[in-house]
């Protein structure tokens, strides 16, 4: 238990956090990279085709892990906002902003996955379908948290309360906009195209094993390059601090 | 008390201004002429959307005036007083909120059966689309305040509040157009108005403290 005390206040203070990540980069990007080359050859090659899409289905692969970390990565933003927000930990802040940009991309990922899957299968780029529109919301939110932040790029600590407030905010309405979102298209088009049946249509083990490959492959991913950026983002806010220095003179 | 004065001070401030109270009025006369335009005046095309174009532009128009709410509050210091006034923020906040309202939500909803007549909006709609405004105009002053706050030492504000903003709107716009379609298309449109009025009390007890927040932030 002591251990796990001792890890906990390590990782809150932003020496030992730059220190202790150190050691995790490289690790990170190996299991990143082995995990995406081996899901992908694995779902594009070795994974049976679907009996009634054929070969196009094949988009899932990245198109669902990718949803899911635009979901997940955003509730790591709200959370680290509530954290910053009361307790003003500066590697909550590093964190919080260090995620935005990769849950924008990985969300702007599932939307033009989905629309180059939907072209064949629905026979349509875009279609206002619950699902997607709030994916488009969801990518607003994101470019709230960063817009704000770089609206005051004079004063770090100030924009990333202030982008902290804006991920609180958005993360209490998050299951409004959602909810609505998918009332407003019941009323518009009757029964909303789900082509998967929500996932649970699978049942092949041979095209559940790279889905699920791909969704850990992402979640390393995510892990590296937050960490980088958010080591990053510590080393560029806290400049004038004696810690930094000296890493620079050690590397 | 002190409540009464700073609603009572900035809905004068505001009328002395007669400007920021026509102007969003001005302002949505002039786009609802931008449809017909560009569409071509038939009165099918123009009442089948009649009920989303009312309302967003009502929305617009209330975006584009909820910049100012603090700003010169801010920029002349008085904001810093309210927050030393002993009156707690977030009921400050409610006053600002109330009185931007009151000259800002309620020419919206007044006005809102003219924009109607132009787009041949059907007779029974009028009531719901007036309710309708009723319930939701005083959430965007709410959240407004929320964005407000947010940018008001900004320079250019104006843009970021959007974004801020427009994607919390999204459910009340969803609610409130949905109340006045489903009346056009002779349903009742009472459970779009009992979730208009759901988010209406959410951001009446959460959009103060919010907007208390942030000005705190920003005043530090």
């Amino acid at each position: 238990m002591n251990k796990i005390v001792k890890f906990y206040h390590e990782m809150g203070s932003p020496p030992s956090f730059y220190r202790i990540t150190g050691y995790w980069l490289k690790p990170l990007l190996i299991l990143a990279l082995g995990l995406t080359i081996y899901g992908l050859i694995d779902g594009l090659f070795y994974a049976p085709p679907d009996y009634q899409q054929g070969d196009s289905y094949r988009i899932m692969f990245v198109h669902v892990p990718a949803a899911w970390m635009s979901m997940f990565i955003y509730a790591v933003i709200g959370i680290c906002g509530i954290i910053a927000f009361v307790w003003r930990m500066k590697v909550a802040e590093a964190v919080m902003m260090a995620s935005a940009p990769i849950g924008a991309l990985f969300t702007a990922l599932t939307l033009l996955t989905g629309m180059l899957w939907g072209k064949p299968m629905w026979g349509t780029y875009w279609d206002w379908d619950a699902r997607m529109t709030s994916e488009l919301i969801l990518l607003f939110l994101y470019i709230g948290v960063m817009g704000i932040y770089s609206a005051y790029d004079d004063d770090p600590r100030k924009a990333a309360r202030l982008a902290a407030l804006v991920a609180i905010i958005g993360l209490i309405n998050l299951p409004i906009i959602r909810y609505s979102v998918e009332w407003w298209t019941s009323i518009h088009q009757g029964a909303s195209i789900s082509i998967m049946g929500g996932n649970s249509g699978i049942k092949e083990w041979s095209m559940l094993r790279p889905l699920l490959v791909m969704a850990l492959a992402t979640k390393f991913y995510y892990l590296y390059s937050m960490l980088h950026r958010a080591r990053n983002y510590l080393l560029r806010t806290e400049q004038k601090k004696s810690w930094v220095t000296k890493q620079l003179i050690e590397s | 008390m002190k409540f009464w004065i700073l609603l009572q001070r900035d809905v004068l401030v505001a009328w002395r201004k007669k400007s920021n109270i026509y102007q969003p009025l001005v302002f949505q006369l002039l786009i609802v002429t931008m449809f017909p335009l560009g569409l071509g005046a038939g009165a099918q095309t123009l009442q089948k959307i009649a009920p989303a174009v009312v309302w967003i532009l009502a929305l617009i128009s209330t975006l584009i005036t909820l910049e100012n709410i603090f700003k010169d509050d801010y920029e002349d210091g008085s904001l810093a007083l309210y927050a030393l006034s002993g009156l707690p923020l977030p009921m400050a906040v409610l006053a600002k909120a109330t009185a931007h309202w009151l000259t800002t939500g309620l020419p919206v909803i007044l006005f809102a059966p003219v924009i109607g007549v132009l787009l041949h909006l059907p007779g029974d709609a009028y009531g719901v689309l007036m309710l309708s405004l009723l319930i939701a105009t005083p959430i965007f002053s709410l959240l407004g305040t929320v964005g407000s706050a947010l940018i008001m030492n900004l320079k250019n504000g104006g843009m970021l509040l959007s974004v801020l903003i427009m994607p919390l709107l999204a459910p009340v716009l969803i609610f409130g157009a949905g109340a006045v379609l489903e009346t056009t298309l002779g349903n009742t449109p009472a459970g779009h108005l009992s979730l208009l009025a759901g988010c209406l009390v959410l951001s009446l007890t959460l959009a103060p403290l919010a907007a208390a927040a942030a000005i705190k932030v920003n005043l530090e």
